[in-house]
């Protein structure tokens, strides 16, 4: 029976195999038709997809180009002002700004207040700490630490002068750390110490002219702030 | 096809990373501007927690910004109703300013520098004018001549007002000042 069957259905199998692939080539003609529209659609959103996902990918690295470029600006730059002034005040004296239009080739400070004088010493830490010791007169006197790279790490202004002076050290971390361990046991330190982070710099000295008669004696409290090697 | 892709990536990541980042530096960034009516400042630039944009735009030139303790500039480009200042028009400053040792007060183009006028007055400091009964200042800027204190302008063109502040306590506080503490700028007629 089963023999019967087997050869019965071998036979009988192999002529309906034959009628199912003639409806299945039938059936293929059509969808090779469709296969180029259909191909051109999905190779379409491929190509979309990709399109966007190197569109988020440039965006991302557009991103990270924008904040490394915002970020090394300041450590790049040579026309910041702690450049163009680097030579100013080697002489342990605060020196006049140049003024625009002023012929000693150095760049003048843009943004400048007209009504003030501005005196600037650079400084140096790698050789070690600097003192800056300020007179002040009648004239407002304000002292800045500006480091370079960018930042005002220290301002100060003549109302908080003792005895009519103003003194104070600029140095790094690793030199506060040894003038603190050098200090006497049980005795506090009387000088101001700023520590500035970066070991070049500038020391801006800045007094408001306040008359067009004052100027003279402006630059000259400007010019007598003292700048040297901290001993 | 993938090294179109690589090439579009780098074109559109430094290009667009770039041009931003130029952009944004190019000027005072809006990042840590301070507003009080027309008058703006930026009185994080002159302390050790300077944003990293102010970092940049001063970086990129010669600038000796106050520091906090020291000082506060402050910016008009408009009036106090909202319009650009424009050398055409006459310009009343008036009111208070806040508590300082001594102030100045100038006309400078878009980059903070002085025009070259004819006559040489681009600022005043708190001791050169003239005040009413009430104390309080009373400036006209106009580009043709005004009696009592007058403030020379182009004849055309924007400008900007230039308040310096020397040592004031609002430097800290600048965000908490409120606009009737500074003077007020009135557009009072045009050409």
């Amino acid at each position: 029976m089963s023999m019967a069957d087997q050869d019965t259905d071998k036979p009988t199998g192999m002529p309906i195999e034959e009628p199912v692939a003639e409806p299945s080539r039938a059936a293929a003609a059509p969808r090779a038709e469709a296969s180029p529209r259909r191909g051109w659609r999905a190779r379409l959103r491929t190509g979309l997809a990709r399109f966007l996902m190197a569109t988020l990918a440039g965006l991302l690295l557009a991103g990270i180009v924008h904040i490394v470029t915002v970020l090394s600006i300041p450590a790049l730059s040579q026309r910041d002002a702690a450049h163009a002034y680097r030579d100013l005040g080697a002489e342990g004296r605060a020196e006049l700004a140049p003024v625009p239009g002023g012929t000693r080739g150095l760049p003048a400070p843009r943004e400048l207040d007209p009504n003030a004088v501005t005196a600037i010493c650079s400084y140096d830490l790698s050789a070690g700490p600097m003192r800056i010791v300020a007179r002040i007169g009648s004239l407002p006197l304000g002292l800045t630490v500006h480091r370079q790279g960018g930042g005002v790490i220290y301002a100060i202004t003549d109302r908080a002068a003792i005895r009519g002076v103003l003194d104070f050290l600029v140095m790094t971390e690793e030199q506060r750390d040894e003038r603190i361990a050098a200090d006497e046991e049980g005795e506090t330190s009387r000088e101001l110490r700023v520590v500035s982070d970066a070991e070049q710099g500038l020391v801006v000295a800045r007094v408001l002219v306040r008359l067009p008669s004052d100027r003279a004696d402006a630059e000259a409290l400007a010019t007598s702030v003292e700048c040297g090697m901290a001993n | 096809m993938r090294i179109l892709d690589l090439a579009y990536i780098l074109t559109l990541g430094a290009g667009l990373g770039l041009g931003s980042a130029h952009w944004a530096v190019a000027g005072r960034p809006a990042l840590g501007k301070v507003e009080v009516g027309p008058w703006m400042a930026w009185p994080r630039s002159g302390s050790r927690e300077i944003d990293p944009y102010m970092r940049a735009y001063l970086s990129r030139g010669v600038h000796l910004p106050f520091g906090s303790g020291e000082g506060l500039e402050l910016i008009a480009e408009r009036d106090s109703e909202g319009q650009a200042l424009d050398g055409r028009c006459r310009y009343r400053l008036s009111g208070v300013t806040p508590t300082t040792r001594g102030w100045t007060i100038g006309i400078t183009d878009g980059d903070g520098l002085p025009f070259r006028l004819t006559l040489e007055r681009t600022s005043f400091t708190d001791s050169q004018i003239v005040r009413p009964e009430d104390g309080q200042i009373a400036i006209v800027a106009s580009s043709t001549p005004e009696a009592g204190n007058w403030l020379p302008l182009p004849a055309s063109g924007r400008f900007q007002i230039r308040l310096r502040l020397y040592d004031t306590p609002i430097s800290s506080q600048t965000g908490e000042t409120r606009a009737s503490n500074l003077p007020r700028i009135t557009r009072a007629d045009c050409r």
